[in-house]
């Protein structure tokens, strides 16, 4: 391929395809690379080999009804999705969840986003060639799904929050089995720094890779673990706090130099700080109602619809209707694993939403991916795309 | 012709040609390898690995050997499908490719010494057979010479594919094994200069004398264990077929059994590296602080002992059986009983093994009293001790091997990849740099102490 460059000069560049369906592509994304000789000179990305339409879809519905798409949003962490909307609308309605809600949401949420960056960490060891730290990583996780399963009835896109509530409460012996994923998830860790920490070939790697400043990230919108990876000390959670996470004891943890290693590592940490969170929760974890007592925004326990008139009704219209969201605009942001989920309501008052628009936290880590792999070799395109960990499913909606 | 039949005496041809079998011992340690391999990841990787596949016996239920018949169905499954080749490629260099490492590595263990040069006397004449099938000057060359050959395979192959991840791989693979094999022939000169030849048989006959490879020679041992593994293409040094960025380098578009014989080639490959390391720096076939003629004046002796050093294994192979099966008894699985019928089997050969094993070797040690006649001042004995001796060094060398195809798993499921152009500086930065250095050392030593 002969080329022109900007500057007058005539370079003969190879080009490559990399993806949609690439092994390093985790999910469908494309990126095309021009190469010369195995250094990357000029890369162009292009997403939407996985879009489905999730706005659009969530129109056609109650407002009950997205919580199930939410999952397919980051399909690594789903609840946390469900939890980040039913947040928001919550946010519209400026209720209160009850206290065990607040609590379990948070034991949720962190267990979610260990399993998060569990993925993304096990899925750029075994792009940078261990498939070993791939399953130590995955071992703990899978312990979470096996707690997903009984929490939810499901593994991978499993639904938990309901607007005001939760689906249903914890089962028998949910504190033990999480107590037990904290455990391993510690060994685990213990693990994957040993296999990594002093790795020379894992430093040479990763190191100086995909490098980004703190300026240009917070120009490109960047959030989460990315960003706090720059040396931004940057987290939802203690910024604008929700659910109580200000009276936790725990750290925003932040990297220094913005590469590939920093932003592996700091989600390795975020795992051990979540595993803290998940300690501290499950002994504030006292028995209490789930559900806020409101027909008209939580559909009634079904016990109740058989005895009492107006919880029957509620039930009808809530099922029928959907829920009424107050009338006008919201934003609500929620510190997920990748970053700040933003949902964006109209309402126009009806039992239908209006308009959702999502702010998917990898889609501005991804616009940047062409200035972070220009002029680095092919092989760091692939680290760096999968410390970024863009999941298709949020890419693309 | 008939002349060069009859130089020979009929023993020797027979023996000359049994020797021709060692051309199979590569595709012996693919046997071995693959399960091992794979095993061996799932051991590592806190996971079970391949074991699903069985056959069925009366009363013992599903045999399943531990994952061999897994494995071996795989193999099998490869066979059966079907070829493709996409459009466009060029169908010769692509049909021929696969073949090219597979076919060298059944070259290479024609210049291995299996055995000290077997001298023995049968009937009236005495009888001289070499270690090697090949026994020539240029030993370790041709060998080297074999073995690069095989780059070949990965290069057309990345050629022939008409991909681009396949030609960067095959691009990839020839700028590393010509980069490595000058690393690997460099490291193994100060060796070479201590035993002063080529031929395999007198490096080993030196290390025998003096003192092993590894410890005369460290650096340099360490410098060709790196260059070989980087020189099979093995991880860390799997850059060729670099999964992430290359989705399988220049095996891309291949599938069924021609994907199949790049890793045959690739296994057979570890073997005969594997050999070569056991007998360039752990003495070979010889077995320390005990010399082949103290071997064969002992051979009754040796053989019990071996025998006994199986019944060991066996027994601690038992011992692992016997703990699992309580752990498995205590269990609550479902499928205990079938797995405790499976294991049942096992216990049963496994004792029985070990009875006969047993047995034999008491009788070697008792009665295997070999009579010898004096020649030069030299005791010769008959053709069962030479056998015999031969036999004991060729497990020797086995178990060497063995050992070092384990650490070449175990390194490749230790540590990630490198980056292309890390492997190139560290091939010819570090690794070069430090050879040549310990070559030079190595020829100052050499030429103050004399030899």
């Amino acid at each position: 391929m002969k080329v022109l460059a900007p500057n007058g000069e005539k370079l003969n560049l190879m080009p490559l395809n990399v993806g949609p369906s690439h092994g390093a592509t985790h999910g469908c994304l494309r990126y095309f690379c021009a190469l010369d000789g195995e250094s990357i000179v000029a890369t162009a990305t292009e997403i939407g080999y996985l879009h489905r339409g999730f706005e659009k879809m969530a129109e056609q519905g109650t407002w009950q009804q997205v919580i199930p798409y939410t999952d397919r949003l980051n399909y690594c962490s789903a609840m946390m999705n469900n939890i980040a909307y039913c947040r928001a609308v919550e946010s519209a309605y400026e209720i209160e969840i009850t206290e065990r809600n607040k609590v379990i949401r948070v034991i949720v949420n962190e267990l979610s986003r260990m399993a998060d960056h569990s993925i993304c960490v096990a899925a750029a060891a075994q792009d940078l060639g261990s498939t070993t730290g791939f399953f130590y990583l995955f071992d703990s996780r899978e312990m979470m799904m096996v707690i997903w399963e009984k929490l939810t009835g499901a593994r991978l896109t499993n639904s938990y929050a309901r607007i005001g509530g939760l689906y249903r409460d914890t089962y028998h012996g949910f504190e033990d089995d999480v107590l037990e994923v904290c455990k391993q998830a510690e060994k685990n860790l213990k693990d994957i720094h040993a296999v990594f920490d002093r790795n020379r070939i894992f430093l040479d790697r990763t190191v100086g890779v995909g490098k980004i400043s703190k300026e240009r990230a917070i120009d490109w919108g960047w959030t989460g673990p990315c960003l706090r990876a720059t040396g931004v000390a940057s987290d939802l959670r203690k910024d604008e706090a929700y659910y109580d996470y200000e009276t936790y004891d725990w750290s925003v943890v932040t990297g220094s130099t913005g590469d590939v290693y920093d932003r592996l590592m700091v989600r390795l940490v975020e795992m051990e700080e979540s595993i803290k969170i998940v300690r501290q929760a499950l002994k504030r974890l006292k028995p209490g109602p789930i559900d806020i007592v409101d027909p008209r925004i939580r559909v009634p326990a079904h016990d109740l619809t058989y005895q009492d008139m107006e919880s029957l009704i509620g039930r009808f219209k809530s099922v029928y209707e959907g829920v009424r969201v107050p009338k006008g605009e919201f934003y609500s942001g929620s510190e997920v694993a990748n970053g700040e989920l933003g949902f964006t309501l109209i309402s126009d008052g009806t039992g239908k939403p209006w308009r959702i628009k999502v702010r998917p936290p990898c889609l501005t880590q991804f616009a940047a991916f062409q200035e972070l792999v220009e002029g680095s070799m092919l092989a760091d395109s692939v680290a760096t795309l999968s410390s970024l960990n863009i999941i298709a499913g949020e890419l693309d909606r | 012709m008939i002349e060069i039949i009859q130089s020979k005496h009929w023993i020797e041809w027979l023996i000359n040609i049994a020797k021709f079998a060692f051309a199979f011992v590569p595709v012996l340690f693919i046997l071995l390898l693959i399960p091992l391999e794979r095993r061996g990841a799932g051991f590592i990787q806190d996971r079970q690995g391949p074991n699903r596949s069985y056959f069925r016996l009366p009363y013992f239920g599903k045999i399943r050997l531990f994952g061999w018949v897994h494995n071996a169905s795989d193999g099998l499954k490869l066979f059966f499908k079907e070829n493709y080749a996409p459009h466009g490629v060029n169908k010769l260099l692509f049909l021929l490719a696969p073949a090219i490492p597979f076919a060298v590595v059944l070259i290479a263990p024609a210049v291995i010494p299996w055995f000290a040069p077997m001298v023995f006397t049968f009937g009236e004449e005495v009888i001289r057979i070499s270690g090697q099938n090949v026994n020539t000057d240029v030993g370790l060359l041709l060998l080297f010479a074999i073995s690069a050959l095989s780059a070949y395979g990965a290069v057309l192959a990345g050629w022939a594919s008409k991909s681009k991840y396949s030609l960067l791989g095959g691009l990839r693979t020839t700028a590393m094994i010509i980069s490595y094999e000058v690393c690997l022939g460099i490291s193994i000169m100060g060796i070479l200069l201590l035993a002063g030849s080529f031929r395999l048989d007198q490096i080993i006959a030196w290390q025998d004398a003096h003192v092993w490879g590894v410890v005369a020679q460290p650096v340099a041992f360490f410098c060709f264990l790196i260059a070989m593994i980087a020189e099979t293409g093995r991880a860390p040094f799997d850059v060729a077929e670099g999964e992430p960025e290359l989705v399988a380098g220049f095996h891309t578009e291949y599938g069924a059994m021609q994907f199949g014989l790049f890793y045959m080639g690739e296994y057979s490959h570890i073997g005969i590296n594997s050999i070569l390391v056991s007998i360039l720096f752990f003495g070979g076939y010889s077995i320390p602080f005990v010399s082949t003629s103290t071997i064969q004046s002992n051979v009754g002796i040796s053989l019990g002992v071996l025998a006994f050093v199986f019944v060991f294994a066996i027994l601690a192979f038992l011992h692992l059986l016997y703990r699992y099966s309580r752990y498995l008894k205590k269990s609550s699985y479902a499928n205990k009983s079938a797995i405790l019928r499976e294991y049942s089997l096992y216990k049963i050969v496994g004792w029985a093994a070990a009875a006969l094993l047993l047995a034999a070797g008491v009788i070697s040690i008792m009665y295997f009293k070999p009579a010898y006649t004096l020649i030069d001042g030299q005791a010769v004995y008959g053709i069962g001790v030479a056998l015999g001796t031969a036999f004991i060094q060729i497990l020797v060398l086995l178990a060497k091997a063995v050992f070092f195809c384990w650490v070449w798993i175990w390194i490749r499921w230790t540590l990630p990849r490198f980056r292309y152009d890390h492997v190139m500086n560290l091939g010819w930065k570090v690794i070069l740099n430090v050879a040549i250095v310990n070559l030079v050392i190595t020829a100052f030593i050499v030429k103050l102490i004399g030899d």
